[in-house]
């Protein structure tokens, strides 16, 4: 089935766009946006074109400064102790204000690299599914009354996923502009894990299911967790990098449990040093960031950090069965009580909510994205769920993106190479002032 | 009810608190669910002496499900680590040099200026939803109001084989469900697919063939046109009742929990273990 109106739109389509367009793809921790010129054959490359902004506005205790967006990674050099105050709730922005500042910084700033005029510039925007229509309506009256971008095309951010080449094997190259036929996006982000089944590009909405951890949620634990012996509570941003350096999924969940066990501190037992790491903490005077390295149990933490075992002085925490107990919790959220069933369940539930003609073609294209995918093991674990719940006639691939942070943006970018696809699913400002919001809400939820 | 004609079908208005940031402006609305469900508010009118004579005391499954009181302590801890923000700061933003100073903060229209000066937060936007769906039964209704052929909700296969939600489908507890919703949920209580060839719309196929087809396009259309579920009916719904049971995990070293403390109901795996949580952690909020 081809795209509604995409030959209609076509012959109108140098006016509807301006030359260049943006994408922009504003997830709740990191905004990923870059330009895509719309003449060119070459394709868009991600790791070049699409910068990486923190969505968030850091307060610094120690050098009492306000980091807006991008300042973040670009002017501060000591993490430690930062306040977080992130304007996107739940995957969906919420704060405003913080939004504009960010945004300002990142798109009207002379020292930004994405700098530009918005009033030359298509913008591809990127929400969570499922939202309320409060704030798709507002985030519609910000970009073209406060911003007044030249056109508009807001979409859930599963969808332009569709317009990248899927990495399956054996299948058909892509052109860019247009969509993959069956996929299954499961998105791994920092507020949450959405399934989003899309025919061509479009999502099948009755089969939209979120499961409600993802990066942050997983972070907090950690942060938890480790508080039993080092205190870390206000470390949100040391605790992050913890999590992404040694955190990863266990394949045997309970065995990899009894390899690290010890029974307390006389349990003669040998615990398993492959897992067991000692994470040296950042000073941000003579280690700038931390790092790991395999446990120790010669020296304890207390010499270590007065420096009574001869070497500098560090604080290090050890840490356990926290690498793998902590995102453990994507699979089975019940470790901490939550009702509701892990990614693979998630996915069936998913699945078998379509009918079932259309269960193999999904099942057999689940493409995970997001940045919480990103843990080791993730992919095979996922893949062994999913084929010990599933019945063998079916076929099970399941797939991660190349990249998995920036492929949103780039399916957002192939889309944009293609004016014939996209103009169609813009609203120029024109339109918007002449129509209204109601029918721009409308256009996107595709019923005009 | 002899004033009946004075009597309107409005829900209840309350102004919601909010703590952490300016008050809102305007008022929110709230959904006001019918009786109160939950036992553990419903301290007066069931008889429980009676209950608790005529069950000969607390049977074993009764004595290991969790209170209501940890229940509450669960969700509690599980919004706490779903929170985006860090705690207990207010970061607010810092005068701008230049550009103009704050005017151009404020808004350029009526719209965004209202947008700007919001201090709502996400929980506010679900329940003013959540109140509108119970309010008019239908979500948005801008969008459907408009629409040139009064479409009702599309056909009603989709319906149907749309996924039961949990019984506890909505984070807000009581909120109510639209008439449809209700319709819906009853009509696909026992298709819930759990396996292939489970349920009764297989059967069905299965009768007719043994591969199932691709749904026709027509088909398909009606799947592509069904509006997006509202974020409560999103959420994944809880493990089926023939899951295994949920892992309880020590509380001082987090290996599989193996005793239940006789005080708190905390788990613990080892005697060691078991001391420190007796020292530190066991009834904290009473010492």
């Amino acid at each position: 089935m081809a795209r509604k109106g995409a030959s209609k739109g076509a012959d109108a389509a140098p006016a509807r766009l301006a030359s260049r367009t943006l994408v922009l793809d504003n997830g709740a921790h990191t905004i990923k946006a870059g330009f895509s010129p719309l003449t060119t054959d070459s394709e868009p490359h991600a790791d070049a074109e699409c910068h990486v902004v923190a969505n968030c506005i850091a307060r610094s205790q120690r050098d009492k400064r306000t980091y807006i967006g991008p300042e973040l990674l670009e002017e501060c050099w000591d993490f430690g102790e930062l306040a977080f105050r992130r304007p996107v709730e739940k995957g969906f922005v919420v704060n405003w204000e913080g939004e504009q500042a960010i945004w300002e910084r990142t798109l009207l700033d002379k020292r930004s690299p994405l700098q530009c005029d918005p009033h030359e510039m298509n913008l591809i925007l990127t929400e969570a599914p499922n939202g309320p229509s409060v704030l798709q309506r507002n985030m519609d009256e910000m970009v073209f009354e406060e911003f007044e971008f030249a056109s508009y095309y807001r979409t859930i951010s599963p969808v332009l996923n569709a317009y990248v080449p899927p990495p399956f094997p054996s299948t058909p190259a892509l052109p860019s502009g247009t969509a993959a036929e069956c996929l299954l996006v499961v998105d791994v982000g920092h507020s949450h894990t959405t399934t989003t089944p899309l025919h061509h590009g479009r999502p099948l909405h009755a089969a939209c299911r979120r499961l409600e951890i993802g990066g942050k949620t997983l972070t907090n634990r950690l942060k938890e967790v480790l508080s039993r012996t080092v205190e870390v509570q206000k470390e949100d941003w040391i605790v992050q990098e913890i999590k992404e350096d040694v955190c990863f999924i266990s394949q045997s969940f309970s065995s990899d449990l009894e390899r690290v066990w010890k029974g307390g501190l006389k349990d003669p037992r040998d615990v398993d040093t492959s897992i067991v790491v000692d994470y040296v903490l950042p000073d941000y005077e003579a280690i700038k960031r931390g790092f790991s390295r395999p446990h120790d149990t010669k020296v304890s933490r207390k010499d270590r950090a007065l420096g009574l075992h001869g070497g500098p002085r560090e604080h290090i925490v050890t840490i356990a069965n926290e690498r793998f107990t902590v995102p453990e919790l994507l699979f089975t959220p019940s470790d901490i009580g939550m009702q509701q069933e892990g990614v693979a369940g998630t996915i069936l539930q998913s699945i078998y909510s379509l009918p079932q003609g259309l269960w193999q073609p999904f099942l057999a294209n689940i493409l995970v994205v997001g940045g919480s995918s990103k843990f080791p093991g993730f992919l095979e674990r996922l893949r062994s769920e999913m084929e010990s719940r599933v019945s063998e006639e079916y076929l099970v691939r399941v797939a991660q993106a190349e990249d998995p942070l920036k492929n949103v943006w780039a399916g957002g970018a192939r889309l944009a190479r293609s004016k014939d696809a996209l103009s169609p699913l813009v609203v120029t400002r024109q339109e918007y002032l002449e129509h209204g919001d109601v029918w721009t809400r409308r256009k996107f939820a595709g019923k005009v | 009810m002899a004033t009946g004609p004075l009597r309107f079908a409005t829900p209840h208005i309350e102004e919601l608190p909010t703590t952490h940031t300016r008050q809102a402006p305007g008022f929110a609305w709230v959904a006001v669910s019918g009786a109160q469900d939950d036992s553990s508010k419903n301290w007066g009118t069931a008889n429980r002496k009676r209950a608790r004579a005529q069950g000969g005391g607390q049977t074993e499954a009764q004595k290991e499900a969790i209170t209501a009181r940890q229940q509450r302590e669960i969700e509690r801890k599980i919004k706490e680590l779903n929170s985006d923000n860090s705690k207990d700061v207010q970061i607010p933003l810092p005068k701008r040099e230049g550009t103009g100073g704050g005017a151009s903060r404020a808004g350029k229209t009526s719209n965004t200026k209202k947008i700007l000066a919001s201090g709502k937060t996400f929980a506010h936007y679900l329940d003013d939803e959540e109140a509108e769906i119970a309010r008019t039964g239908r979500r948005d209704g801008d969008l459907e109001v408009q629409m040139p052929a009064a479409q009702p909700r599309p056909s009603k296969t989709p319906l149907a084989r749309r996924k039961t939600l949990g019984e506890d489908g909505s984070s807000t507890g009581g909120t109510p469900i639209p008439q449809s919703l209700n319709a819906r949920r009853s009509m696909d209580h026992s298709s819930r697919p759990s396996t292939p060839g489970a349920s009764r719309l297989d059967e069905q196929n299965e009768d007719q063939q043994d591969i199932p087809t691709l749904p026709t396009d027509a088909e398909l259309d009606v799947l592509l046109k069904a509006p997006p579920l509202t974020y409560n009916q999103a959420r994944s719904a809880p493990p089926p009742s023939n899951a295994p049971p949920p892992r309880r995990f020590c509380e001082v070293c987090g290996f599989f929990g193996r005793a239940k403390c006789m005080k708190c109901g905390a788990m613990t795996c080892s005697v060691l273990c078991k001391d420190t949580h007796d020292e530190h952690r066991c009834l904290k909020f009473y010492a």
